[in-house]
């Protein structure tokens, strides 16, 4: 019988399913007439997420056509979520931005221009702003899906041509308590363990994650780990049932901003049953309270969590989780073979972030449930490079390349010499974090921004405040995209950038692994890579600020072709001379190198030898992590080398509940919570394009509890206005029975005026981390029609 | 013609109801099961719209605990219509 090619395709449809899964279908691969197309596949990693999943992109008659997963990737074993399935669609997309745009005053229409002229308008803005208010009246605030490569050469000339650190990045919306987190706690930032840990963990505790939604492949591992061992536990902790929760052994719902009490308690119970590990705490563990972090002892940490009962507890989260639910969690927490903890904006974008993260660390520290397979306490990641590039590669205000303080001059003085730049050229202060940045633009104190890869406007909390500077003539808004967002509204220069395949470059995912994309396809018009577009910028800006020192930061890159010649110099510029002796020492990762690790590299990886092995699975440990040996002071098996604890300790921090920044009232009832769904990406600028990512979710909507609904007479679809005391919006209701009774929650991705949730949520800040509490406010609730047709909406 | 391959996951007690609901799906095949829960399908739409619906209204039902999709042709796809008329929700 003659096969058809729609038969062709299903039977590789199915085959693909069952090769994933060992499967065994009454069809053979070659048994298929294969009709043979003019393919090519290259290999990179996703850019939607910050899992790393490694996909291929497929070329036809050099045209992209597809993204595939390849079944033996160590990070998402061939699966691939729908965003990544389609995100190839953006290469060729008629809306690229594809030649630069400028006006000079925000009112006037954007005028094509040549990239000579834009660069000169770019360096001439942020060298005459430099000129008459200083270095500090300028600023650069990037993103977590930039290459490392990018963030490095911004930041380097930032700092070391420019004397600012006023670089920053979106990362600090979403990932800056859990780097408060680890350095607190662990002394070094990232999480110690793997995905693989997923395999070999007997107890997962998901505290604030969808993850499900936010991260779907690792779900799946999550997800096929409880499946295959039933005895295996998870625990769901978060005051919304979601889709993650469906695998919960048992979930505890509770009211937004106790968790902390939740922690504490579960701690309480680990210790009056003695379930804690005493010969971990003796060997590797210090106590600490207070700013300052004084020190404590065990019995001062038992005294302190002794109010928290399981009862007193209960109590305090709402009333829906139960005293012996608490005890319950507790000791399978404890008791477990291994025990991983994971979480995500849930616990970072808070008020008291970095506290949550570190009361997490707590229980794993205390029953020493780390650093063993299966164990660890685990931050998701958001963005594709928050940690390769910005949070390892100096992309945050107070962070030079390989995790260095800025305020430690001898790590200033390690980079000065790295660059050759004379002693003294990075400022000793902090730059500007993203609240202060935008907030110094309402101030007038920021004259110049460079904004790359990211869409405030969209994306900080209580937007409509922020976008009042960036509507100004006041400071010159530059952005370099891919696609017009509702950030570039206020931009004068508009710069149009290469996107994922079309440039070459590294991402280094939440397990420390660092991956290699390289370009693969031209990019659309005139669009470039930002290295290209740095560097070039920088070199103007020497000429106009007669500096030579600028001149120096983009000496080693002069004359290298964009496309591979250029990215490689800078990347090996930052490991070879900026992660020698470092936690994140990645002297043994160099492009030759990745390219032959398909699935790249886990840091530390101080040598191509060891590169060549995967680099390092578990942090610390003698014998898996090179620099635990290199580093060691003593005979015990675990080695913390990190840099933020000379003591060599990891730290139990005591840490009370602590309301969150605006709890409901009269006026303002309820909660609003806010999160992802599963089809879009952050502001939606790319995955609002791909039609059918758009048609699965084509606005935002509001989640309320049927009781809730009931009471104030809200109906499946009706229209719903939310206020809070910065902002409505007004959007139809999903009456389900996902977020605790008194709180609504709704999704962020939306750009259109009247659904961009920003405008309602608050924009108090973690007072450690500057991580914005996006995940609470108060607000009240009215309907106010039944059902209306809504019209997506993308910024043309 | 979009079609995929997916693999959907279910508790193994699950499977017969699961793979029941499935049948009545339409534009769904299944084409093979194992005793984990894993279930082998292929999805074949008429637009990529109506893919989209498919895979949500398997991810909803509440027997599935999830849908991976495995793999995604698009070619020949028939243009969705009134995707800017606000009524295809």
């Amino acid at each position: 019988m003659a096969q058809t090619r729609r038969d062709f395709l299903k039977m590789t449809a199915a085959l693909s399913a069952a090769s994933f899964v060992g499967v065994q279908l009454p069809l053979q691969e070659q048994q298929l007439a294969h009709a043979k197309d003019a393919e090519a596949w290259h290999r990179g990693t996703c850019r939607l997420c910050g899992v790393g999943c490694r996909l291929e992109l497929g070329m036809k008659d050099g045209v992209p056509f597809a993204l595939r997963g390849v079944a033996d990737a160590r990070t998402n074993y061939g699966f691939l979520c729908m965003k990544g399935m389609h995100f190839w669609q953006c290469l060729g997309h008629k809306e690229r931005l594809k030649k630069p745009l400028y006006r000079a005053k925000k009112s006037d229409p954007f005028k094509e221009i040549s990239w000579d002229k834009a660069l000169d308008i770019a360096a001439s803005q942020f060298a005459d702003a430099v000129k008459k208010n200083g270095p500090n009246s300028v600023a650069y605030y990037g993103s977590g899906q930039c290459l490392t490569e990018e963030t490095y050469l911004f930041q380097k000339i930032m700092r070391g041509g420019l004397q600012t650190n006023n670089v920053d990045g979106n990362p600090r919306l979403c990932m800056a308590s859990a780097v408060g987190g680890y350095l607190g706690s662990f002394g070094a930032d990232e999480p110690i363990g793997s995905y693989a840990d997923l395999e070999k963990a007997h107890c997962f505790f998901i505290i604030g994650s969808n993850t499900a939604e936010a991260h779907p492949v690792l779900f799946r591992r999550i997800m096929r780990r409880k499946l295959d061992n039933p005895e295996v536990k998870v625990i769901n902790a978060d005051p919304r049932v979601s889709q993650t929760s469906r695998i919960a052994d048992k979930h505890l719902q509770f009211k937004p901003g106790t968790d902390l009490s939740l922690l504490n308690a579960m701690a309480n119970v680990i210790i009056e049953e003695k379930l804690h590990d005493q010969a971990f705490l003796t060997n590797y563990v210090a106590f600490k309270q207070g700013k300052e972090g004084q020190d404590a002892s065990f019995e001062e940490y038992a005294k302190f969590v002794a109010p928290y009962t399981p009862e007193a507890a209960a109590k305090t989260c709402g009333g829906k989780i139960t005293a012996e639910d608490i005890r319950q969690v507790a000791r399978w927490f404890a008791t477990s073979k291994g025990t991983m903890s994971l979480w995500c904006m849930g616990i970072n974008q808070r008020k008291q972030g970095v506290w949550a993260n570190n009361l997490i660390h707590n229980l794993h520290i205390l029953t020493g449930q780390l650093l063993k397979e299966g164990a660890d306490s685990f931050s998701l990641t958001g963005q594709p490079n928050a940690c390769g590039g910005v949070r390892e590669a100096g992309g945050l205000c107070h962070i030079l390349p390989g995790h260095r303080p800025v305020e430690k001059e001898k790590m200033r003085n390690q980079v000065e010499e790295a660059w050759g730049v004379p002693l003294g050229r990075i400022p000793a202060e902090p730059g500007m974090h993203t609240m202060s940045m935008f907030t110094g633009i309402n101030e007038g104190k920021i004259k110049a921004i460079w904004i790359n890869c990211t869409s405030p406007a969209q994306s900080l909390p209580n937007c409509n405040l922020y976008n009042k500077g960036l509507a100004t003539d006041d400071c010159f808004t530059i952005c370099t995209d891919i696609f017009k967002t509702r950030t570039t509204e206020f931009a004068n220069l508009i710069l149009p950038a290469a996107f994922h395949f079309e440039k070459t470059g590294v991402y280094g995912c939440t397990e420390r692994r660092q991956q290699l994309t390289r370009k693969a396809v031209k990019a659309p018009g005139e669009a470039k890579p930002e290295v290209w577009i740095a560097r070039e910028w920088a070199k103007r800006l020497a000429a106009k600020l007669n500096d030579p020192v600028i001149a120096q930061c983009i000496k080693p890159f002069e004359g290298l072709e964009e496309d591979f010649a250029l990215p490689q110099a800078i990347w090996d510029e930052y490991t070879q001379k900026l992660t020698k002796g470092r936690d994140n020492d990645l002297r043994g990762v160099s492009y030759a190198v990745l390219a032959r690790m398909a699935d790249g590299v886990q840091w530390p990886a101080p040598t191509e030898e060891f590169a060549l092995t995967g680099g390092t699975a578990k942090k610390f440990v003698k014998g898996i992590d090179p620099m635990a040996d290199s580093e060691s002071k003593n005979d015990l098996p675990y080695q913390f080398y990190g840099p933020a604890h000379e003591d060599r300790k990891l730290w139990i921090w005591l840490r009370p509940q602590a309301d969150p920044s605006e709890i409901p009232d009269a006026e303002y009832p309820f909660y609003l919570s806010t999160g992802r769904i599963i089809d879009h990406w952050h502001t939606m600028s790319m995955t609002g394009r791909i039609p059918e990512l758009l048609r699965a979710n084509p606005h935002a909507f509001v989640e309320i509890n049927p009781k809730d609904a009931e009471k104030l007479g809200i109906k499946p679809g009706d229209m719903i206005e939310i206020t809070s005391r910065r902002g409505t919006n007004v959007l139809p209701a999903k009456v389900y029975e996902g977020p605790i009774e008194g709180t609504v929650f709704a999704y962020w991705h939306d750009q259109e005026a009247n659904r961009m949730i920003n405008k309602v949520t608050k924009d108090d800040y973690d007072p450690s981390a500057k991580e914005p509490e996006f995940k609470i406010c108060a607000v009240k609730i009215k309907r106010i029609s039944g059902p209306k047709p809504l019209t997506p909406f993308i910024v043309s | 013609m979009p079609i995929s391959g997916v693999v959907i996951t279910t508790r193994p007690e699950d499977l017969d109801q699961t793979q029941r609901f499935l049948a009545a799906c339409v534009g769904v095949e299944v084409h093979g099961a194992d005793d984990q829960g894993n279930i082998v399908a292929v999805f074949d739409t008429r637009t990529t719209g109506e893919m989209e619906h498919l895979l949500k209204t398997v991810n909803a039902c509440p027997l599935v605990l999830h849908a991976g999709i495995t793999y995604l042709n698009m070619e020949d796809v028939v243009d969705d219509e009134g995707l800017n008329s606000g009524t295809f929700r």
